[in-house]
């Protein structure tokens, strides 16, 4: 009996590992794999009397989440509606996911990016909503599908090239205006390393964090030529390994040359904050919202961004335009007129202004002006630059990020052969997830 | 007919056999994780699961995880209920401390870690720093790290494994031990003779519940190195997640899963009836 028991003891700890393997609901099998019509807008009129309750998730944390829920708390005392706000933080993705797959989601959420790409099939069409005719145009093609749809309200647009400490550029003597190319950079690099700072860093136990780095180089080796363009091979399915194995190797060199903090396996986002902030390293590939975050470590740092060098001569630096803060309404909301007014409320200039200003952006709407303080120089500064959307969001399918972040990770360890397998994974896994 | 169980049946159905066989099913498919459609692609992810270096490499941790917390757990903890079984002052608040880890979440316990083997300012590298030594980023190599958090994990319950030999140490009546001292034996044969073959249920239960523990570590490894350098100090458990949330392979993540619960089941039954076979009657 007691065998029996142990045994049975054994088989349910081992099930349990398993269990978590499940959906919360099933999804459907298809043939095809095709994406569902865009979905039917629907604002049924909240009966009167009725109490509304709505439900808002956020990725942002901090100083954004705060913004938020201020703003909520707003229109919970304008319309007697009642806001469940949510900021799960580094769990956000994973929760929506799980929600995704069972078809319940948040009334209201935030998209972090992927609007379009991700979460488009659970989300209502905002084109006929007040608000659609003041969003920028910077940000339009970024939020808008290849039928036209558009989304979620973009709160403010999420400009970014490279964050850099002011006073290491300078002691230096270092121009960030003259690092038109990936050689300039490295030179600079060369410069600063021999000066004792860590020239880059990257908190590499936050694995996002070397997703970064490719999210920033590859555009200029990819798509920003436009004589030498692949962007429309990446759109039809077709990825060229060597232009990636390029960029793995230019991780590999700057990591064999020492431009990495010396932790860059184990170090986390908030070491690279702390460090930008206080002068231990000079670049850092983040945007501008990491200026705030360095400035909440040390408020008196001087920091500042740059665009991001291109790859060859003939090419010019860039920047990277995407969303930041867009909230849309899941289509199935219960709620879908009261979510309306929220996103409404949401637009207005004032609202906005405040949630854009907290996380150093400009704003996704042509009406709305945000006092941005220091950074605002830098917006105007390169204003003429132009933007090319999130390499990963735009060019490459849903779930390649965790293959940069891993591959990335394999270079910067110095494995061997890492350079070449992140090329060929790379390749792998885009037409896998491409035929999906 | 006894109904009583049958709530506890019906739990376990719902909670734990349903998600099994449809964990089963999604291995089945190439569903990313969230959408409402998937397809049906046979036996790839299992082909695919028996080819993937980073599985080979997560199998091979898993075990060190599984049998080195145990047998660093079991030794220890064997230790410290045969020194805490002794009458003396100050036993009770020994083994509060001992035990007192056990209480804290092993998330919570990987981040306290974390700030022990940070590169800049850690504990432990100021240690070295203070004895004149070089720093060292201890988490960088996977292999380092690895042990690292299987001696994390088997510290940190090793007050379990001392609570069931405790236990377990106070059921052998004293009367064989009497007569052993009367025929002159040595401690040291006492404990071979007496002390580990009438202790072998308890040996059995630290064992098997340490070595599932170990083989499903999961929250250590994700505070310390969230499975980095790239895959090199990744669980099985690790994998799953990162694969299913992280890669977005579902359906891969599923066929690993379903591999992790086999290989834990097999591992956990052989272990059982090991020592089933060693156990003698008092």
């Amino acid at each position: 009996m007691k065998k029996t028991l142990s045994l049975v003891l054994t088989a349910a700890l081992s099930l349990s590992l398993l269990s978590a393997c499940t959906p919360a609901a099933d999804p459907q099998p298809s043939s095809g794999g095709a994406k569902p019509s865009a979905p039917t807008v629907s604002t049924p009129a909240t009966p009167s009397g009725e109490k509304v309750e709505l439900t808002f998730m956020t990725n942002v944390v901090g100083e954004k989440a705060a913004a938020l829920e201020s703003a909520l708390k707003g229109f919970e005392a304008e319309t007697g509606y009642t806001v469940e706000f949510s900021a799960p933080g580094d769990s956000y993705e994973e929760l929506m996911k799980t929600k995704m797959s069972s078809n319940e989601l948040p009334d209201v959420f935030t998209t972090h990016g992927w609007s379009v790409a991700r979460y488009s099939e659970y989300l209502m069409p905002v084109n006929d909503m007040e608000f659609a005719g003041r969003i920028s145009d910077q940000i339009k093609p970024v939020i808008t599908d290849s039928e036209g749809n558009m989304f979620v309200l973009p709160i403010d647009i999420d400009i970014a090239g490279i964050v850099y400490n002011v006073d290491v550029l300078a002691d230096n003597n270092i121009d960030p205006d003259s690092l038109k190319t990936w050689d300039d950079f490295a030179a600079a690099c060369a410069v600063i390393k021999a000066a004792g700072v860590s020239p880059m860093h990257i908190g590499g136990k936050d694995t996002w964090t070397i997703g970064q780095f490719f999210d920033w180089v590859a555009p200029s080796f990819y798509v920003t030529d436009e004589s030498a363009s692949k962007a429309a091979d990446l759109k039809a399915g077709k990825f060229d390994v060597p232009t990636w194995t390029e960029i793995a190797q230019m991780m590999a060199d700057w990591t064999a040359a020492g431009y990495f903090n010396p932790d860059v396996l184990t170090a986390d986002y908030n070491s690279d904050m702390e460090a930008l902030a206080t002068g231990k390293t000079a670049f850092c590939f983040y945007g501008p919202s990491a200026i705030m975050d360095a400035k909440g470590v040390n408020a008196d740092a001087s920091l500042g961004m740059m665009p991001i060098p291109a790859a060859s001569d003939g090419d010019a630096p860039s920047l990277i335009a995407g969303e930041d803060i867009a909230v849309g309404i899941w289509k199935d909301t219960k709620n879908a007129a009261a979510a309306q007014e929220l996103l409404n409320y949401l637009a207005r200039p004032e609202v906005a202004g405040a949630i854009a200003k907290a996380a150093g952006n400009s704003s996704g709407l042509t009406d709305v002006d945000v006092e941005l303080g220091d950074i605002k120089t830098y917006f105007d500064k390169y204003k003429s630059v132009e933007t090319f959307p999130y390499f990963d969001r735009e060019y490459l399918p849903s779930g390649m990020w965790d293959v940069m972040c891993a591959t990335g990770a394999e270079i910067l360890a110095q494995k061997s052969g890492a350079v070449e397998d992140a090329g060929k994974i790379m390749e792998q896994s885009f037409l896998d997830k491409y035929a999906g | 007919m006894n109904l009583f169980y049958l709530p506890a049946v019906l739990l376990f159905l719902v909670f734990v056999i349903y998600p099994f066989i449809q964990g089963g099913f999604l291995s089945l498919t190439n569903w990313n994780g969230y959408s409402q459609s998937y397809k049906m692609v046979g036996l790839k992810n299992y082909v695919r699961l028996f080819t993937d270096g980073n599985v080979g490499t997560a199998f091979l941790n898993t075990l060190i995880y599984g049998f080195g917390s145990t047998l660093l757990q079991n030794v220890l903890g064997l230790a410290l209920a045969l020194f805490l079984n002794g009458k003396f002052r100050g036993r009770s608040v020994l083994r509060t401390v001992i035990y007192l880890p056990v209480m804290i979440a092993p998330l919570i316990m990987g981040y306290v870690m974390y700030f022990f083997f940070s590169y800049n300012r850690g504990a432990i590298n100021d240690i070295v720093l203070a004895l004149g030594g070089q720093m060292v980023d201890w988490m960088a190599s996977g292999p380092r790290a690895v042990a690292i958090m299987t001696v994390v994990n088997a510290l940190q319950f090793v007050g379990v494994s001392m609570v069931i030999y405790l236990a377990g140490l106070q059921n052998i009546p004293q009367m064989y031990y009497e007569a052993a001292a009367m025929d002159g034996i040595g401690k040291a044969a006492q404990l071979r003779y007496i002390t580990l073959p009438l202790l072998m249920p308890a040996i059995q239960s630290a064992v098997v519940v340490n070595l599932i523990g170990g083989l499903k570590l999961f929250d250590i490894i994700m505070a310390l190195t969230s499975g980095g350098p790239g895959y090199a100090s990744h669980s099985l458990s690790t994998l799953v997640h990162r694969t299913y949330f992280g890669s977005e392979n579902a359906g891969y993540a599923s066929a690993i899963g379903l591999v992790s619960f086999l290989l834990i089941m097999v591992i956990g039954t052989l272990v059982t009836r090991y020592f089933t076979k060693k156990e003698v009657e008092m």
